[in-house]
């Protein structure tokens, strides 16, 4: 409440800055509200979910969260079992310790998630391996189960909605479009006003005290908040499906190792969804994507199978010949793809009975062959209507938070950043961002901070930014670094020297454990001296990884061997 | 913008005069009438011809806009600590809630920084400025802000928001004293002419058991370099003139202030002329009809009890953008001794208890 006691101080003000305009322009046709989420992704839904699960914000902010799409089909989202949606994401522990932080986890259907236990990615032209395993990352109190735990995006986005539901605090308008973002008609000087009026389809004003772009890559609050977003797009597009495959058999582990392939067109990777179950992301050149895309389901199988399996040589014959026979309009038949793959495998002596045989089909109840576990499960079919493609891009918005005319605007998830999904920090990334800025709108709150202020937010691109950037840069470099065939750089790459900087920063991603690198003292969880015990625990673990040097390939292996811990083969 | 050389010359000028820190240099002026006011009308009019630029986090007062997060907090934290050592111990005092009801006053209040962030936590605020633009400025950029508008459906269990355009000695002498459950002056001290009054004053207008948040700058070397010398002439981000090195005071000056300082009589039972700014000689002729003084004792440090009196230095980190509360003194992990000493060589802030009736 606001009265002045001298008048004429009050006439001065009116004076100077027509504030009757404003007054009549708030109380009018305009509602006013202090959070406006626009986009119902996961990271918008995360961010609206963590603000209404801290007791302060919900008290003292109105929430509104726009969405175009039908958010009550994301909450009513069912499948049959043993079918999976093509759209997942490894969530770390790191995500996965916020998600249970405001409440979401225990909502998500843990029977349709997977955990992640062990990762391999090896390089498609040397065969040069590292793993990553759950038992390799340090944090305190003992070992994790896991190192991610692999959920469908809707089962994320239903659990936040399931959420959201039970908090009244935030509004959620879904069905509902941004038809523009105005700023408000500011007065004269630069004292105030020129908050953001956001013009929804149903006819509905908002004036924003802070406007939130969670709106995706064309974020229109960028566009609005005069942000420019640097990047470029790969001339690669990422082929998405699920796998469907036999149980492992019992010699195997279970079906918990995710595995990845650089090819020089793009990394291929197989995560696991269920013990018959996986999804793929083969990231490709477009043509080919379209290719493969369209490839009769039997035949994208075997195309799949041979891709983490025949020497690079024969995969790029093999691409060559499904590109000739799409380009003829003679798609190759199931047969004829057999045949080819035979012949490679021949010519490369790879034998029928061997784990990179696509064609052997062994039966899974005997004896599993040497390196079974070097390699995902042979694909036997794929879920009908499970591939689709999109296109991969690497940006970064110059800066977080809306400056001058685009004051009271912040960005998070895709709007601010989009990486290729090699590493699978995408979506992890977005809720990194949104368990960041909804802290620093919590400690706002609790300072009387007007949260759209600079000032209020400022410590959310502070931690975030570089922390961020720093992962776009890594993922961005390992992308390209896969692509080359020259010796040189496959060599360099083999040993490690390369991409010794990259790895540890995409590891440390992936690997962090909840507590360590976050530190958001919520009521009751990890506080700031867990967080620095997690630091030293793994600073104290990589000594210990330092130590298991021997039976390294020379002094370039043992590099390797002390910083990433990594089974280095040579095939 | 480059520093003319003639400003750096004349503020190469200034070093001379520094004291030796922890002497006790207060610019008593002697020839002060009772109804006269601690306001220096060339600080007035500087702050004035900057007035409009208050709400520009980037310009002038940026400094200020993020030094206002801890500023905030330390008062936050200091009522929180003190509300709960005056409640039962199994009651948790809600930090979020703490200022809910309370009248406080804001004490040289700018464009409305602080003013604003108080009434958000639900103070009822009253704000006063000597400047008479700086309160239209500030009474502007509230009506912007539907959180601190009386009509607005939010305003519901906020505070109330109130300017003014008045002196602390005036407001004194309007309202009474003991009006206000806590008073805050940030960044004010050090641009007042008669220190010790302006202190008197804003010390009477708090009820016993109430609070005084003062935030100013030491009288340093380090805070010459720092405020006048990079701030002002090197890297201009705040306006030169601003500050004057001679009237910034010492943590050990407020403390040996209060060590000293009485509360005056309730007004019930004196029959003076209402409220004169007392000076120390008039203190001590009645310090037989006087209360306890505001800070009873001190460790051998010179540091007062956590329950009475606290300073804390605050320190700008460039290289974040960004303010930091230096950690309290004394206790597990706390700063002890001249480490305490070192935070608060330039800005810090400082807390003193008004003692309860007895």
């Amino acid at each position: 409440m606001l009265t002045t006691t001298s008048s004429h101080v009050l006439n001065n003000a009116r004076r100077c800055c027509s504030s009757s305009r404003l007054v009549r322009l708030i109380s009018t046709s305009t509602e006013q509200k202090d959070v406006v989420i626009v986009g119902g992704g996961p990271a918008g839904l995360a961010f609206a979910a963590a603000l209404g699960s801290s007791k302060v914000v919900s008290e003292n902010l109105r929430i509104t969260l726009i969405e175009a799409g039908d958010l009550s089909k994301t909450k009513a989202w069912t499948q049959p079992e043993g079918t999976f949606s093509n759209r997942v994401s490894s969530i770390t522990n790191s995500s996965r310790g916020f998600l249970e932080d405001i409440g979401a986890w225990s909502l998500v259907d843990q029977g349709r998630t997977c955990s992640i236990e062990e990762m391999q990615i090896w390089d498609g032209v040397s065969d040069a391996r590292i793993t990553f395993s759950a038992s390799d990352s340090m944090f305190p109190g003992g070992r994790p189960r896991e190192l991610s735990r692999l959920t469908e995006n809707l089962n994320l986005q239903r659990a936040l909605l399931h959420q959201l539901a039970s908090n009244p605090s935030v509004e959620l308008a879904d069905k509902v479009k941004v038809e523009s973002i105005t700023r408000e008609e500011n007065s004269e000087d630069s004292i105030g006003g020129g908050w953001p009026l956001v013009h929804l389809s149903d006819g509905r004003t908002i004036r924003a005290r802070l406007l939130v772009g969670a709106d995706g890559f064309n974020s229109p609050v960028r566009k609005y908040a005069g942000i420019q977003s640097y990047g470029w797009a790969y001339d690669t597009h990422g082929v998405v499906g699920t796998l469907f495959h036999e149980p492992r058999g019992p010699y195997m582990p279970p079906n918990t190792i995710a595995y990845q392939r650089f090819l020089p067109t793009g990394p291929i990777a197989f995560l696991p969804l269920s013990e018959t179950a996986s999804s793929m992301v083969w990231s490709t050149k477009p043509y080919l994507a379209s290719a493969l895309k369209s490839l009769d389901p039997a035949v994208l199988a075997c195309m799949i199978n041979a891709a983490f399996r025949l020497p690079e040589v024969s995969v790029r014959y093999l691409h060559t010949r499904i590109l000739e026979a799409a380009k003829a309009g003679t798609p190759l038949s199931l047969k004829q793809v057999r045949e080819e793959i035979e012949f490679r495998e021949r010519s490369h002596d790879i034998s029928t009975r061997s784990a990179y045989s696509s064609l052997s089909l062994t039966n899974s109840s005997g004896i599993p062959p040497e390196d079974a576990d070097s390699l995902p499960p042979l694909v036997t079919g794929i879920q009908p209507g499970s591939v689709a493609s999109f296109p991969l891009r690497f940006s970064h918005a110059e800066s977080y938070i809306g400056e001058g005319a685009g004051s009271r605007t912040v960005l998070l998830g895709d709007a601010a950043h989009t990486t290729h999904p090699l590493a699978g920090q995408g979506l992890n990334m977005g809720l990194g961002d949104a368990e960041s800025l909804s802290k620093c709108i919590h400690n706002a709150v609790l300072r009387g901070g007007d949260i759209g202020s600079y000032s209020s937010l400022a410590p959310y691109p502070l931690e975030r930014y570089f922390e961020n950037h720093k992962l776009l840069a890594a993922v961005d470099k390992l992308h390209k670094l896969y692509s080359f065939t020259a010796e040189p750089v496959v060599w360099a790459r083999s040993v490690g020297v390369e991409v010794l900087n990259e790895l540890d920063t995409v590891k440390t991603a992936m690997m962090m454990q909840a507590g360590s690198h976050r530190n958001m003292p919520r009521p009751g969880r990890v506080g700031i001296d867990v967080a620095t015990n997690g630091l030293e625990m793994f600073a104290s673990g990589l000594n210990t990884a330092r130590s298991i040097g021997e039976g390294a390939v020379g002094i370039l292996g043992a590099v390797v061997k002390q910083l990433v811990n990594p089974t280095v083969r040579r095939k | 913008m480059k520093p003319t050389p003639s400003r750096l010359l004349l503020a190469h000028r200034q070093i001379p005069h520094f004291s030796p820190p922890r002497t006790i240099r207060w610019r008593n002026n002697a020839t002060l009438s009772p109804s006269s006011s601690t306001i220096n009308q060339d600080e007035i009019a500087h702050f004035s011809k900057l007035s409009s630029q208050w709400w520009d986090e980037k310009g002038e007062f940026g400094m200020l806009h993020s030094m206002n997060p801890i500023r905030m907090e330390f008062v936050r934290n200091k009522l929180v600590e003190i509300a709960q050592e005056d409640s039962s111990p199994d009651v948790e005092v809600d930090g979020s809630k703490v200022f809910h009801g309370l009248n406080v006053l804001d004490v040289g209040c700018g464009g409305g920084l602080l003013s604003e962030s108080l009434t958000r936590m639900g103070a009822n605020t009253l704000g006063i400025d000597a400047s008479g633009s700086n309160i239209a400025i500030a009474s502007h950029h509230a009506l912007q802000d539907p959180l601190l508008l009386s009509n607005s459906p939010t305003g519901k269990g906020k505070g109330k928001l109130t300017y003014q355009h008045t002196s602390v000695e005036d407001l004194l002498s309007k309202r009474g004293p003991e009006s206000f459950d806590v008073v805050c002056s940030m960044e004010v001290l050090e641009h007042v002419d008669n220190p010790r009054s302006f202190l008197d004053s804003c010390a009477r207008l708090v009820k016993p058991g109430g609070h005084l948040f003062l935030s100013t700058i030491s009288r340093t070397p380090l805070a010459y370099f720092l405020t006048i010398f990079a701030a002002e002439n090197l890297f201009r981000l705040v306006e030169p003139g601003t500050h004057t090195h001679s009237k910034f005071v010492n943590p050990q000056e407020l403390i040996e202030f209060f060590a000293q300082y009485r509360s005056s009589p309730p007004p019930a039972l004196s029959h003076s002329p209402p409220y004169p700014p007392s000076s120390l000689e008039s203190t001590q002729n009645e310090e037989t009809t006087k209360s306890r003084p505001w800070i009873t004792k001190l460790n051998a440090q010179g540091v007062p009890s956590r329950l009475e009196a606290e300073t804390r230095g605050i320190m700008y980190l460039p290289w974040r953008s960004e303010w930091v509360l230096a950690p309290r003194g004394g206790g597990v992990g706390g700063l002890v001794g001249d480490v305490k000493k070192l935070t608060e060589l330039c800005n810090y802030m400082f807390w003193v208890r008004k003692p309860q009736k007895e």
